[in-house]
């Protein structure tokens, strides 16, 4: 039987409705179309189907559906690392845009999360960008402070701003202007295997309960078993690096500005602080001294950590809901005694929250993707063709799609999808579903500034492989990075 | 004596005072007409690119400005990448790199070279085998040496551990001090065919009865290698090496795929730190500052490589 911590008590008490109020703003919260102030795994069910929606009808207003143009799309997509019940919703999504706009010529082109900051940059720089990009949570700040994105919010497209979640449209907004419309959010949970737990005489129905917890743990079950314990990553240019770190450093109390209070102002530099250094000597411990994790983790990235926990050589992880599905898909592809392995090890499988901190602070990065328009002058061809993009945009970011593009890795940007049939299904149909919008009270946006890609792509990588590959100590490691921070916001 | 016709005098008497040089142009200005479209397009594609590039490294470029607002800086980006720790580390990376991928392709593809010389049953079979990890595509192999080496299930460390050799799979690439050597080891094993396929084609060109005479006059196998057949190949020799480092030196998928210049910058080779300082940090103006010294060092090496050619063809014409 599968029994999940959930810690129900304390999402739908005071520490929960405190962190929540750190995510929205009181007008955001009184105009909502859910009442976040309610967020619990129960208030998600019982809203779940009650409303219908009518995606072409709602989008025709925007842009009526005779439309003649053409579009030039990049979006983040599917990568090595998703289910294949998310690349089949991405294939049915441009099939029904092509069926609803017939007379649009959409031009798509699928990234992975690590290509396509790169490859946009390059774009622009030579005025070759696409007409309307969807962009990971993290970047969309840095390319509107640069010039490069026309103003855009939810009403654009015939939504309403408090149909989003309020920390999502803090990560589209620069100097006070909208520059683009959240697709999807989401937050992580703690993965791990019971079985592994239980041989290595541990509570195999209990997650760890802190940071300190987990790095016990990993010891625990490296030394009884001589498997990894937790799956840490620091890998560089990955994304994946910052989505697994940084919640241990904002549970410590650490961070890199004061990203984690209700009202961030970027001013001060914590990566140095001894909150941050305490979060960084976990993962020393756990690396250095305890050697309970992958060795690999310095190049490793989640993709990496899916197959070592579906074969049994992984305890612990931090990840999304779709992990189970990507499990079950891993589990379908083996052979012979594989096949049974996999499967011990996907009865074995339980979610519970992202531990807290020594003081009881429990924190998950608010991730997700935004879209957005470009000004014409940086687009091929000079041109943009405005109704076809917010056609598409209307259309992405409508409950209906939000949630279906969503289904297996994250949660509707349009907080409608909540109310759709679709995630009445999908509450059925993704196991642990509960456990990762329970976090989502919990989730922290990264720092809305321009230099927020190269922090958390670059600098907290290196600062923990710095620290990881004894190049440096953990204080000169949190310094170094400290400096570079320093630097890169004072224009170097 | 020469026979000066009307219509030639009259266009010589078009052009007053040119010198040689502007003589011998316009003499064959219709060869000139036949590769201008070529040099034209190389004007655009090279010489463009290079103009625009020694001009954005005398520029900052913050990662909040457009690359449009750029701040004139002179040689601050130049001051700045010499005064830099990374800079030494990234360079000593390099070298070791250049040094070790060119120097150990090239003893190892001689090698092959001298053994497949040799008339036996299954010559060109293994010919074939060895020039396979030269045609495979780089990033392929990239990412099958990645699993090779996985410091938690790779195959080296599966058989190491399963023979009894060691209590724990090796740490090959998350490792400081065994990152860059795996790596090497990976660039050898692609680069080594390209110096057996050179090496093959010079060994060729020794006269066979230049080693009979030598082995009459009694010299052994070292001492006829050593004063027949290397000589002869000396120039192609250099050319390889050259070849070699100038490939080596601009290497990027193998140390980006396998590592991306990690951990803790211990694979950063030139290239692979120009492109995220350009790519990932959006420091144009410094990776500009940092392609025009990879390029002036390039130069050197390729007018060492034309010399080589140069001397070649002189030796050949004279022989």
């Amino acid at each position: 039987m599968t029994r999940i911590t959930l810690g129900g008590a304390v999402l739908r008490g005071t520490v929960s409705t405190a962190l929540m109020a750190s995510l929205i703003s009181a007008p955001a919260l009184a105009a909502a179309p859910v009442d976040l102030s309610k967020w619990s795994p129960e208030y998600v069910r019982s809203i779940a189907g009650t409303q219908d929606f009518d995606t072409s009808a709602d989008c025709a207003k925007v842009t009526p559906l005779d439309y003649k143009g053409r579009l030039t799309f990049w979006y983040q997509g599917v990568f090595e690392g998703d289910p294949d019940l998310l690349r089949q919703y991405y294939k049915d999504f441009f099939e029904t845009f092509r069926k609803t706009y017939p007379n649009i010529q959409l031009e798509e082109q699928a990234l992975t999360y690590n290509d396509l900051l790169d490859k946009f940059r390059t774009a622009l720089l030579g005025n070759a960008a696409p007409m309307a990009v969807r962009l990971q949570i993290l970047g969309g700040t840095e390319f509107a402070s640069k010039g490069y994105l026309e103003p855009l919010k939810p009403e654009d497209v015939g939504y309403s701003t408090e149909d989003f979640w309020p920390g999502a449209m803090k990560a589209v907004t620069w100097d006070g202007v909208t520059y683009g419309i959240p697709t999807n959010n989401e937050t992580m949970a703690f993965i791990w295997n019971a079985d592994i737990f239980k041989r290595a005489g541990l509570d195999p129905d209990k997650a760890p309960a802190t940071w300190e917890d987990v790095v016990k743990y990993s010891k625990q079950i490296h030394d009884k078993l001589g498997i990894a314990g937790y799956g840490l990553v620091a890998r560089k240019n990955a994304g994946n690096t910052p989505y697994r770190f940084m919640p241990q450093l904002w549970a410590y109390g650490g961070g890199v500005f004061d990203e984690a209070t209700a009202n961030p102002t970027y001013q001060q530099i914590e990566l140095d602080s001894p909150q941050s250094k305490a979060a960084l000597q976990a993962s020393y411990d756990m690396y250095v001294r305890d050697k309970s994790v992958p060795v690999s983790a310095l190049t490793n990235q989640q993709a990496d950590n899916q197959p070592l926990f579906v074969a049994g050589q992984l305890g612990m992880m931090i990840s999304h809901p779709s992990d189970y599905n990507v499990m079950l898909d891993l589990q379908k592809k083996a052979t012979g005694t594989d096949k049974d392995k996999a499967q011990t090890v996907i009865d074995n499988m339980r979610y519970g929250l992202i531990p807290t901190g020594p003081d009881g602070k429990r924190a998950v990065v608010f991730g997700g993707s935004n879209i957005h328009i470009l000004k014409p002058e940086y687009v091929e061809g000079g041109k943009v063709d405005e109704p076809a993009a917010k056609a598409i945009i209307c259309m992405w970011t409508s409950p209906e799609w939000s949630l279906k593009m969503a289904y297996a890795g994250s949660n509707p940007g349009n907080l409608n999808g909540f109310k759709t049939k679709w995630m009445k299904e999908r509450l059925d149909k993704i196991k642990f579903l509960d456990v990762t919008t329970s976090m989502l009270p919990y989730g922290i946006p990264f720092p809305a500034l321009p230099q927020s890609p190269e922090i958390m792509n670059i600098i907290i990588p290196d600062m923990l492989q710095n620290a990881l590959t004894g190049a440096m100590t953990v204080d000169q490691a949190a310094d170094d990075a400290a400096k570079k921070v320093k630097d890169l916001m004072g224009g170097l | 004596m020469t026979i000066v016709t009307g219509k030639a005098e009259a266009r010589r008497r078009l052009q007053p005072g040119r010198s040689g040089a502007l003589r011998k142009i316009w003499e064959h200005r219709a060869d000139y007409g036949y590769v201008l479209p070529a040099i034209a397009v190389m004007l655009i594609v090279i010489a463009y690119p290079i103009y625009y590039t020694v001009e954005l490294s005398f520029f900052k470029t913050p990662p909040g400005l457009q690359l449009r607002d750029k701040i004139f800086i002179g040689f601050d980006n130049y001051a700045a990448i010499l005064t830099s720790e990374v800079f030494w580390k990234v360079t000593l990376n390099t070298l070791i790199w250049t040094i070790g991928s060119t120097f150990f392709s090239f003893v190892l593809g001689f090698a092959a070279a001298l053994a497949l010389h040799r008339d036996f049953v299954g010559r060109g079979v293994l010919r074939a085998i060895l020039i396979i990890p030269w045609v495979i595509s780089a990033v392929a192999a990239s990412y099958i040496w990645k699993w090779i080496y996985h410091s938690d299930f790779g195959i080296i460390g599966a058989v190491l551990v399963g023979l009894g050799l060691a209590d724990r799979p090796p740490n090959f690439i998350d490792n400081v001090s065994t990152v860059l050597p795996s790596l090497i080891v990976v660039n050898i094993w692609r680069e080594f065919p390209f110096a057996m396929i050179m090496m093959m084609a010079g060994l060729q060109t020794v006269p066979d009865q230049l080693l009979r005479a030598a082995e009459v006059d009694g010299a052994n196998a070292w001492q006829r290698f050593w004063h027949v057949t290397f000589p002869h190949l000396r120039n192609v020799s250099t050319v390889t090496i050259l070849l070699l480092a100038v490939a080596n030196f601009n290497s990027f998928i193998i140390p980006w795929i396998m590592t991306g210049g990690g951990p803790s910058n211990a694979s950063h080779i030139w290239i692979t730190h120009i492109y995220e300082l350009a790519f990932g940090r959006q420091r144009w103006g410094v990776a500009s500052a940092y392609s025009v010294l990879l390029f002036l060092m390039l130069m050197t090496l390729g007018y060492f490589y034309v010399r080589a050619l140069a001397g070649n063809e002189r030796k050949e014409g004279s022989a």
